[in-house]
């Protein structure tokens, strides 16, 4: 362990008085990685190596151990059995310390700083550079070498300023002139992109191919095809815990290819649905709905029944913002009209009671109850309704409620009495469809329905939007994904900067069409 | 701002009853605030790593009871007893740090059990005896003043809030206090010895609640089997952490603002007696200032930023953030 | 097409779960500790099963306890925490023997100094809820508070003289028969039962346990999380405030020397039984068992000529710390981590933080 240490140190210490331009190229391979969670093998005997001057992209589906590999290689997560060799050096007891003494460093998916801390304390926490005196803090020289780092990324940011006053994308560029100030030159991105719009994303990848370019090793993790095929230098496919599939040449493959090699199967192309709901009646309808925070303003629309009414807009846009307050976790002012009658008042409660439902977001913290069995979590929305004996709860009769709901939605699990943080991503939100079928709502607001899911959970999702909506349920669906607002909308509203920009209907849903409406350039097109 | 508001708590009693503003009486109350500054400043280093600590009372009952026999019994000088002091508080901080680091007990549960046991432990070393009869050099040191209106006892609260001001701001150490504090995740990502930090915090504030039993000692003079717990010293220390400026959710704020929030609540509970009103309701003083610093710290986190800030933007004045916040 | 071949789901209890697993082991901590003292102490059984001097009868030194722990567990299970129950029992205990000096039928002022103290407790989880405080604080500052308040009330001697009538109702009268059964006992048999089935069987209880569980989920599934919250402790000041009914019936006087211990006991009863401090989980019957292995640990002891202080003090800390550290190391086996959890709960409050504790959210799990 000492050795460790010591050889962490020599290398930091090193690592100092180097200068970008001499950084040794460094290969790095994980050998047969095991890791396993409280029982759940997250990757099993998993190799990857990353060579010098490469952007190497890990892709798979939610659970197949992309991420605990990346993990697992910065030393975040300790490895149960397997290598990991830097430059033929064997690293033992790899932790994020010992880790950046080594060059190597991971970008997480959501930036996670010291928010009430400065912009230049979090560059650079844990490295802070002595000054004269023993044991003090040399703030001057930390403020005058912190331009050239955030130089490089491209960050123009008061360094004193508080993290928490940074955009999520200055936060996650920051993060990398992290890795920069550590001296690190093995840098991994674990989906930096998912929490960023299209533009912010473009300036992290000129980023990365700049680093590329000095030779840096660079891993990447991304759900988003696309930029895989157009970033990546070598693919590596995970699947089930295991690696499954090289691509060497991303240039000739092809996004079918790639999901095939993730799924394990071929896959059916959806094709879209033409219906015209135009005569149907208004079930839900917003008049001027406005935040007092200014998150959004002048907000008006309906949507039909039957109908699936897409919202598309940038995070941040106040897309949930405008559905959460319809939904009642918000205050906001205007007149929402349910069926025709002002529904005033509004609270989750009262929501779910006459027919309104909300699929949050963020299911780790608005959706999921992690340690309660999948049952429960299902009825969780059901609770003034759930079948009583006596005066008291009837847990048989609960469980066949749950029952039914999970078949209806497929919830694979073990059995509905394991705990929800056993099931993988997608079945968490066949979980959470079911808890809001049980509802039996009348207009279905879903928020980001299949993010984090598997691409098979997500054409069963897909499968259930279908459903209900030809039952007659009004669906607003709210994605970042454009690909699938067109798949799935009948009509597609676009909000840029909490206001609604544009409108399209059936063939006019494109994703250049939509693309060009949510980063505001909708109105204009209209004309 | 808290000095602007003590010294009107402080003006305002000395209006009503003039004997308040006796040359003694101001020394007698700063000298009174030291256990509970120097307290409050461990605590508060607890508490900028999202922590509490409870077992503060009975640490200082160790410590002032056990220095407190020894110079009773054998004559002892001050200072020799300070090794004994902080190594009491030290060795007992150090297993609150292993509760709550590797048995990952959450602080308040950890700190509640070690409260009970570290108070048993108190009451066997009383064993039914008191501090009573401690040598004349400590009675003098805990009552004389080196200058008019600065008792001796006032010179180790002052110099241990400097030198802790001064290492939380200008060491490796004091960041990455600030660092796990504002994110315990992110702070291991970047490479930092969390669990080392944290268990130091604990460590430290421990060994700071020995020196306020030392000092505590000297400055009452007698010492028993519930002292410390008696007047709930482990949630005054709380209170003034969060009228000081420093929050529970960890990397913000600073110990200065304790060590005048120490001297404010003494004041202030003082003013209340002074004011005629029944030494019963101290008790529930205690409770309405700490409700009034909650609320105080609940705006601080709504608004993000602490109130000594908003005054101080309102005033024009501007800082960097992360400056010892509200003194 | 379908990716996912037609499900089977079994729906049945697995075995034994980590509560289930929990709970055998205080029962098997509490026949051990049964059969150590009657080994051990050849008085411990007493005169008989059931006598004043039985182990039945150490009950009229804990029992109150015990009722304060499942008050107090109600508000843990939503993960907030009521330090204000012991101070609210002598409080109660003084208000009624006040009212009771003064001139009102002792079962009225019972009955009144009751529902004064849901008063209070609602009063309490108002102000948590709307400024959105940290209970831990407020429940502090409002026990200080009825501290003040109770020892100004008494005067310089606490109240006393009730009816013996009333003394052997709530206090030391037993049921007799073959088996004597304190009467306290009943009473706190009686709160055990609804407390349980409040918690496990009913719309309110489930709620309380979801809140719990994830407050943010709660809200969004529907749960009026507040309400919920201020229920736990609007319940918590009631149990205490019959224990305080108790311990003025049992001592003939009312006391407010007490709270301090019994606040610890009744926490460490509640942690011991295995709820999760932060919420959620555990279960009612374990807080029962739990309450029995604390009560008679001290008495056992002291029977058994242990020192005053480590029966009191030092056994039942280092039991509380021995309990947990234990806890720890099962949930960490199953996976949760004690400071996702911690980090979850106590996460900055502002917006933009969200996203700086995603990675530790329970649930989101590895990729």
């Amino acid at each position: 362990m000492s050795v460790i240490v010591k050889r962490a140190r020599a290398a930091a210490a090193l690592a100092s008085d180097r200068t970008a331009e001499e950084y040794a190229p460094a290969r790095y391979e994980a050998r047969t990685i095991t890791k396993s969670f409280g029982g759940a093998n997250a990757l099993t005997g998993a190799s990857v190596t990353i060579e010098p001057g490469e952007i190497h992209t890990l892709v798979g589906e939610n659970g197949a151990g992309k991420s605990t590999m990346l993990k697992v290689m910065a030393g975040i997560h300790p490895q149960d059995s397997g290598d990991l060799v830097l430059n033929g050096t064997h690293l033992r007891g790899l932790t994020p310390r010992t880790a950046i003494g080594h060059g190597i460093y991971l970008v997480p998916q959501e930036p996670s700083l010291m928010l009430t801390l400065s912009a230049l304390e979090n560059l650079f926490v844990g490295i802070i550079p002595r000054g004269s005196m023993a044991f003090s803090v040399d703030w001057k020289a930390m403020e005058s070498s912190a331009g050239a780092y955030f130089q490089q990324v491209g960050l123009h940011i008061d360094p004193w300023a508080p993290a928490s006053q940074l955009s999520i994308a200055e936060q996650q560029l920051l993060e990398c002139a992290r890795a920069l100030a550590h001296r690190c030159n093995v840098i991994f991105f674990d989906e930096p992109t998912s929490p960023l719009t299209a533009r912010e994303a473009d300036v992290l990848f000129e980023l990365m191919r700049r680093l590329r370019e000095r030779n840096f090793t660079i891993a990447f993790i991304s759900h988003r095809l696309e930029e895989v095929l157009a970033i990546s230098d070598r693919i590596t496919v995970l699947r089930d815990s295991r690696v499954v599939a090289h691509f060497d040449n991303p240039k000739q493959t092809s996004h079918r290819q790639l999901v095939e090699a993730m799924v394990g199967h071929e896959i059916a192309v959806r094709q879209r649905r033409q219906r015209d709901l135009s005569g149907a009646e208004a079930v839900l309808e917003l008049k001027d709905l406005g935040a007092p925070d200014g998150a959004f303003a002048d907000i008006s629309f309906m949507a039909r029944r039957g109908e699936v009414l897409g919202l598309a807009g940038l995070v941040g846009s106040g897309r949930t913002e405008t559905a959460e307050s319809v939904f009642g976790m918000r205050r906001a002012s205007g007149t929402v009209l349910l069926a025709g009658k002002p529904y005033a008042h509004r609270s989750p409660s009262s929501s779910i009671e006459s027919g309104l439902i909300y699929l949050p977001e963020d299911r780790g913290h608005n959706g999921v109850f992690a340690n309660v069995e999948v049952v429960r979590n299902i009825t969780a929305a059901f609770v003034p309704h759930l079948p009583k004996r006596g005066q008291l709860l009837h847990p048989r009769a609960e469980v066949e409620v749950a029952e039914k709901a999970a078949r209806r939605t497929r919830v694979v699990a073990p059995s509905l009495d394991v705990p929800m943080k056993a099931l993988s991503g997608g079945n968490q939100q066949r979980a959470m469809f079911a808890r809001w079928l049980l509802a039996e709502p009348k207009v279905a607001i879903f928020d980001e329905p299949t993010r984090g899911v598997d691409v098979g959970a997500k054409v069963d999702i897909y499968g259930i939007i279908d459903t209900i909506s030809d039952s007659g349920v009004a669906v607003v669906m709210i994605s970042s994904e454009l690909e699938e607002l067109v798949l799935l909308c009948d009509r597609v509203l676009a909000i840029y900067e909490g206001r609604i920009v544009g409108e399209v209907t059936g063939d006019e849903i494109t994703l250049e069409r939509l693309g060009a409406m949510v980063v505001g350039g909708g109105a204009s097109e209209r004309d | 701002m808290l000095v602007v508001v003590t010294l009107a708590i402080f003006g305002l009693t000395s209006a009503a009853q003039p004997h308040f503003a006796l040359q003694g009486n101001i020394s007698f109350l700063l000298a009174s605030a030291m256990p509970l500054a120097v307290v409050a400043v461990g605590e508060t280093v607890v508490m900028l790593v999202r922590g509490i600590d409870l077992s503060v009372a009975p640490v200082l009952g160790i410590a002032a009871v056990s220095t407190g026999f020894i110079a009773q019994d054998s004559h002892v000088s001050v200072l020799s007893m300070l090794p004994l002091a902080l190594a009491i508080g030290i060795g007992l901080g150090f297993v609150n740090g292993l509760f709550v680091t590797y048995a990952r007990i959450p602080p308040i549960i950890a700190t509640l059990g070690t409260f009970t046991v570290y108070g048993g432990i108190e009451q066997l070393i009383c064993n039914s005896r008191t501090v009573v009869t401690l040598p004349t050099s400590w009675i003098n040191l805990g009552t004389h003043d080196f200058l008019p209106d600065v008792p001796y006892i006032l010179v180790p609260g002052v110099l241990v809030t400097i030198a802790m001001a001064l290492i939380l701001w200008r060491t490796r150490w004091g960041r990455s206090i600030y660092a796990f504090g504002a994110n315990a995740e992110a702070a291991f990502r970047a490479g930092i010895r969390v669990k080392a930090i944290e268990i130091s915090a604990y460590t430290v504030c421990g060994m700071l609640a020995g020196l306020a039993g030392l000092i505590y000692v000297v400055q009452v003079g007698s010492a028993g089997y519930n002292t410390g717990s008696e007047i709930s010293i482990q949630l005054q220390a709380i209170a003034c952490g969060l009228i000081g400026g420093t929050t529970l959710t960890g990397g913000k704020g600073g110990v200065v603002g304790s060590f005048f929030a120490a001297i404010f609540l003494t004041v202030a509970l003082e003013g209340v007696i002074v004011a005629g009103i029944a030494y019963q309701w101290q008790s529930a003083g205690v409770g309405v200032l700490l409700l009034v610093a909650i609320l105080i710290d609940a705006y601080q986190n709504r608004q993000g930023r602490s109130v000594s800030e908003a005054l101080r933007s309102v005033l024009g004045g501007h800082k960097p953030v992360q400056q010892e916040a509200s003194s | 097409m379908s990716v996912v071949a037609e499900t089977q789901h079994v729906v049945r209890r697995r075995r034994f779960d980590t509560d289930d697993r929990w709970m055998i082991s205080l029962v098997v901590l509490l026949v051990a500790e049964l059969l150590y003292f009657n080994f051990g102490i050849s008085t411990f059984w007493g005169g008989g099963w059931g006598t004043s001097y039985s182990f039945l009868g150490y009950g009229e030194s804990f029992l109150f306890t015990s009722m304060i722990a499942l008050g107090v567990m109600f508000v843990i299970f939503t993960g907030d925490i009521d330090l204000s129950v012991g101070y609210m029992a002598a409080f109660a205990g003084i208000m009624m023997a006040e009212f009771h000096i003064g001139g009102m039928n002792i079962w009225i002022a019972t009955v009144l100094s009751i529902a004064l103290c849901a008063v209070i407790g609602l009063i309490q989880g108002l102000v948590i809820t709307y400024f959105k405080l940290e209970s831990l604080l407020v429940t502090l500052a409002g026990g200080f508070i009825l501290n003040s308040a109770a020892v100004a009330w008494e005067g310089p001697v606490p109240p006393y003289g009730f009816p013996h009538s009333y003394d052997s109702a709530l206090g030391s009268g037993d049921i007799s028969g073959t088996i004597q059964i304190p009467n306290q006992l009943i009473v706190f048999a009686v709160l055990a039962v609804i407390a349980t089935l409040v918690v496990h069987r009913t719309r309110f209880g489930r709620q309380l346990v979801l809140v719990g569980h994830n407050r943010q989920a709660a809200a969004y599934a529907g749960v009026r999380v507040s309400a919920t919250r201020v229920k736990a402790f609007v319940l918590s000041a009631t149990f205490s405030a019959v224990a305080g009914m108790c311990i003025a019936a049992n001592y003939g006087t009312a006391r407010d020397d007490l709270a301090p211990t019994l606040l610890l006991t009744a926490i460490t009863c509640v942690v011991l039984g295995g709820v999760d401090i932060f919420g959620g989980g555990g279960r009612v019957p374990g807080v029962i068992i739990a309450t029995f292995v604390m009560g008679w640990l001290a008495p056992g002891l002291l029977q058994d000529n242990v020192n005053d202080t480590w029966a009191t003090l030092i056994a039942p800390g280092t039991l509380l710390l021995a309990a947990l550290t234990i806890k720890g190391i099962v949930d960490r086996r199953q996976g949760v981590s004690f400071r996702a959890k911690t980090l979850a709960r106590f996460g900055p409050g502002s917006p933009t933080s969200a996203h700086a504790d995603a990675g530790d959210a329970p649930g989101t799990g590895a990729t």
